[in-house]
């Protein structure tokens, strides 16, 4: 497909254009994008937002090509990209445009070609065809920018989330390509480890007026960087504009425009500095106290060390879960959550100290339930009901799995092909497959990664539901807003040590990282924008 | 260490193993695998497929034991004899497996010619299959474990396969788009950075092409020692040259690693 409009090199894209854009995939019926014509100029940092299945990620691929060269489906316009060339992505392939666009998809360990990451930033570089001399300049300056210097002789397979997202970032920026596509950028990143990125991205917008565009579901994250939106809604014509006028018009938000929904103002604010201006106008009752969780201790884990060969990553940690409980567990990437979650279900055992669960060793199935980090992994019957029956049976049970789909609100997806559903309803799928022989412990490993807000509130909703029935509920998380809503305890752990323990408003509270947008605010004690909305008084 | 002197290396200890059924010489040239691999496998997934190489090894014993094991008046010459065979097989493979660990396959790559640059590239991507599908298999069947099923059943089974061939697939699509978009297949291709042909180097391919050749001198020399007499079992004779040139292969170790790769939790 290649002409040669395609070849030679080039150096600017000073607008992206679609013409009458409409796309549908191969296997399905409805249109992901229909008739959609917007422009987006040189230099915006844009947030591609919408729930999921809305077309985040069929509109990102558009712009270098990967839909449809990739994809097949039915495309119909036009995507332009024009500078001093134009060029549109029917004639030209992804390779063709790689000069000026460059991708950064959404799992970076998947995309890394090369085992070290020096020579995977010069990758592009070698493909392009870029002079050693001028290669070495380029690969020397983007690890500088990123701030990876250090990471240079690393094997990819050995990096934490937050630097392989960094090195992906890298990767893509070497060839100085004139806009940038990330999808998903900071769902695998602890908080500090988003900041972090997305400044460099602000950066990179700021000086050297690259073309930026996201996807993204954590609007609270991004909100405050870009300075343009583009809302997807399936079956609605998409909606592109200043973000605070997009998002209105979509039911989710970040929790300040949440908030600002709840309490009347208009336009509602993206940031918590817009909010700022606006929070004084309301005077708040006391925040509520945190009710106490009174039930009995279910999981206790004391003096627990744990590690991989002779690397320690646990130390010493004592831990209870009661009923009731909805504990959060946080920290940086590389903190050892997981780790902690392996010792809870015994599949990890640690140097030292013990876990009980009402003075039994963990057993995985019987006692203790773990949803893991993907949860496509558990994932293998043609039916939601036959995934569910599958681990009544290999539990030696008879029961119908409709009590732990209503459980969890999918009844209706009975019948379903767990493939086919959505990331939200398929980590649903997984959680029932995972509570249905009733352990009395629920652990969840970084549950919202790429959920939308309404599977979110469904996930919210489930746990608090599962936990209220004299169950404790434990949830490795990086989302603070998740922590704020959902959680009775957060503990806090860095280096493999506890380092907080106790109620979320205390200790998300006054932290400069991990506090949630109402204790911005509002204060330590604020966390959700329905408590606040609750406590207004005048 | 430049890719070229491992390659050198992993030939010198294949031709090696290929040439003899002598355990007085595979013996230490499985011992020579072992302290190489241990002493400059790479963290990540391929240390992980050592062990993997290692179990297809003793498989490999024991299916060619078996075999004869059906022959008609079956003597001990002829397990003897079979075992060697296996034997020899296992520490090829074993070779095999510590090259795998110790040497970066796209450091590999970047020595072909130009030309054979997209068939060394699907290779080299072949080869990064085998490490990516272990760290599937060990998720997944955590992953199921902790759900109750039993993996390692039957029935268990497609429980586990569903995943990892589905996972596979997925990440195959997402390498495939990666490449695509970063313009690969373009034609033109520039080089970054040859490697740097160092002292170590040098050393490891010197002790690398001693063995090449006092293996392969001995072969065509029909050193009787290369062969393990078994018509009447009888112990091994040992050229010292042999047994030097093998010992030697374990250089790389004993050399200090130039940058140390961490390996972080």
């Amino acid at each position: 497909m290649a002409s040669g409009r395609c070849s030679g090199a080039g150096t600017s894209v000073t607008s992206i254009d679609f013409e009458r854009v409409s796309f549908t995939y191969p296997d399905s019926d409805a249109p992901v994008l229909e008739d959609v014509t917007l422009s987006i100029a040189e230099g915006s940092f844009v947030l591609v937002t919408g729930d999921t299945g809305a077309g985040k990620s069929t509109f990102i691929r558009a712009i270098n090509g990967l839909v449809p060269h990739f994809t097949g489906g039915e495309f119909s316009g036009c995507v332009t990209l024009r500078g001093d060339s134009i060029r549109n992505t029917l004639e030209c392939a992804p390779r063709d445009l790689a000069d000026l666009v460059a991708f950064v998809p959404q799992d970076p360990s998947a995309a890394f070609v090369v085992d070290r990451v020096e020579d995977e930033i010069a990758y592009s570089l070698e493909n392009l065809g870029v002079e050693q001399t001028v290669m070495r300049r380029r690969v020397e300056e983007t690890l500088d920018a990123l701030n990876i210097a250090g990471l240079r002789d690393r094997s990819v397979r050995t990096l934490s989330g937050g630097e392989r997202q960094r090195v992906a970032i890298a990767a893509a920026l070497a060839p100085g390509p004139r806009v940038l596509l990330l999808d998903e950028p900071t769902s695998q990143l602890d908080p500090q480890g988003a900041e972090d990125v997305l400044a460099a991205l602000q950066r990179l917008v700021h000086d050297l007026g690259i073309t930026v565009v996201l996807a993204e579901h954590r609007l609270e994250r991004v909100a405050g960087f870009v300075d343009l939106a583009v809302g997807l809604r399936l079956g609605e014509p998409v909606s592109i504009g200043d973000p605070a006028y997009v998002l209105e018009s979509l039911s989710s938000g970040p929790p300040v425009a949440r908030l600002g929904r709840l309490v009347g103002w208009s336009p509602p604010p993206l940031t918590v500095r817009d909010a700022r201006r606006m929070a004084p106008a309301l005077t708040l009752a006391r925040p509520p106290a945190a009710e106490p969780v009174a039930g009995t201790s279910v999981l206790k884990a004391v003096g627990l060390s744990a590690g991989y060969g002779r690397q320690l990553v646990l130390r010493d940690i004592d831990l209870t879960l009661a009923e009731g409980d909805i504990v959060a567990l946080m920290g940086r990437n590389g903190a050892g959550k997981s780790t902690l979650l392996r010792c809870l279900t015994g599949v990890h055992t640690p140097e030292t100290g013990t876990v009980e669960l009402r003075g039994e060793p963990p057993i995985a199935a019987h006692n203790v339930a773990l949803c893991p980090q993907r949860p496509e992994s558990v994932l293998f019957a043609e039916t939601v009901a036959g995934e569910v029956e599958a681990t009544l049976k290999a539990a030696g049970s008879r029961a119908s799995p409709d009590a732990t789909l209503e459980a969890l609100g999918i009844t209706e997806l009975r019948d379903s092909h767990p493939r086919d559903l959505s990331a939200g309803q398929r980590l649903l799928v997984a959680i029932a497959s995972i509570v249905a022989t009733d352990a009395p412990v629920l652990l969840l490993d970084e549950p919202t990664r790429g959920l939308d807000y309404e599977s979110k509130m469904r996930l919210v909703r489930f746990l608090r539901s599962w936990a209220r029935c004299g169950r404790a509920v434990m949830v490795a998380t990086h989302d603070v807003e998740l922590a704020a809503q959902v959680a009775t305890r957060v503990v806090m752990i860095a280096t493999g040590e506890v380092i907080a323990l106790g109620k979320p408003g205390d200790v998300l509270g006054d932290s400069p990282v991990f506090a949630p947008q109402m204790a911005r605010l509002f204060g330590p004690g604020w966390l959700t924008p329905e408590q606040v909305a609750a406590a207004v008084t005048a | 260490m430049h890719q070229g002197a491992w390659l050198l290396w992993a030939l010198g200890g294949g031709l090696v193993a290929i040439s003899t059924t002598n355990p007085f010489y595979l013996l230490p040239l499985l011992g020579v695998a072992w302290v190489v691999h241990a002493a400059r496998g790479r963290p990540g997934p391929q240390a992980r497929s050592f062990r993997i190489f290692l179990i297809f090894g003793a498989l490999t014993i024991c299916t060619r034991t078996a075999l004869v094991l059906f022959l008609p008046d079956i003597q001990w010459g002829n397990i003897v004899e079979a075992a060697m065979e296996g034997l020899r097989l296992a520490v090829l493979l074993t070779v095999f497996g510590a090259f795998n660990t110790v040497s970066d396959p796209f450091g590999v790559l970047r020595l072909s010619p130009r030309r054979w640059h997209e068939p060394a590239l699907a290779a080299s991507l072949a080869l990064s299959i085998a490490p990516r599908t272990i760290a599937a298999v060990s998720t997944v069947r955590e992953a199921q474990r902790l759900r109750g099923i039993d993996v390692r059943r039957w029935r268990g089974l497609v429980a586990l396969a569903v995943p990892v061939l589905e996972t596979g697939m997925e990440e195959a699509v997402i390498l495939a788009e990666s490449m695509d978009a970063r313009g690969h297949g373009r034609g033109r291709r520039t080089r970054y950075r040859p490697e740097r042909w160092g002292r170590d180097a040098t050393l490891v391919s010197l002790a690398s092409v001693f063995a090449v050749l006092v293996a392969g001198a001995s072969s065509f020399g029909d050193d009787p020692s290369l062969a393990l007499s078994a018509w009447p079992i009888a112990w091994p004779e040992v050229s010292p040259v042999m047994l030097a040139a093998i010992v030697g292969l374990s250089i790389p170790a004993w050399l200090p690693a130039a940058a140390p790769a961490r390996a972080p939790q």
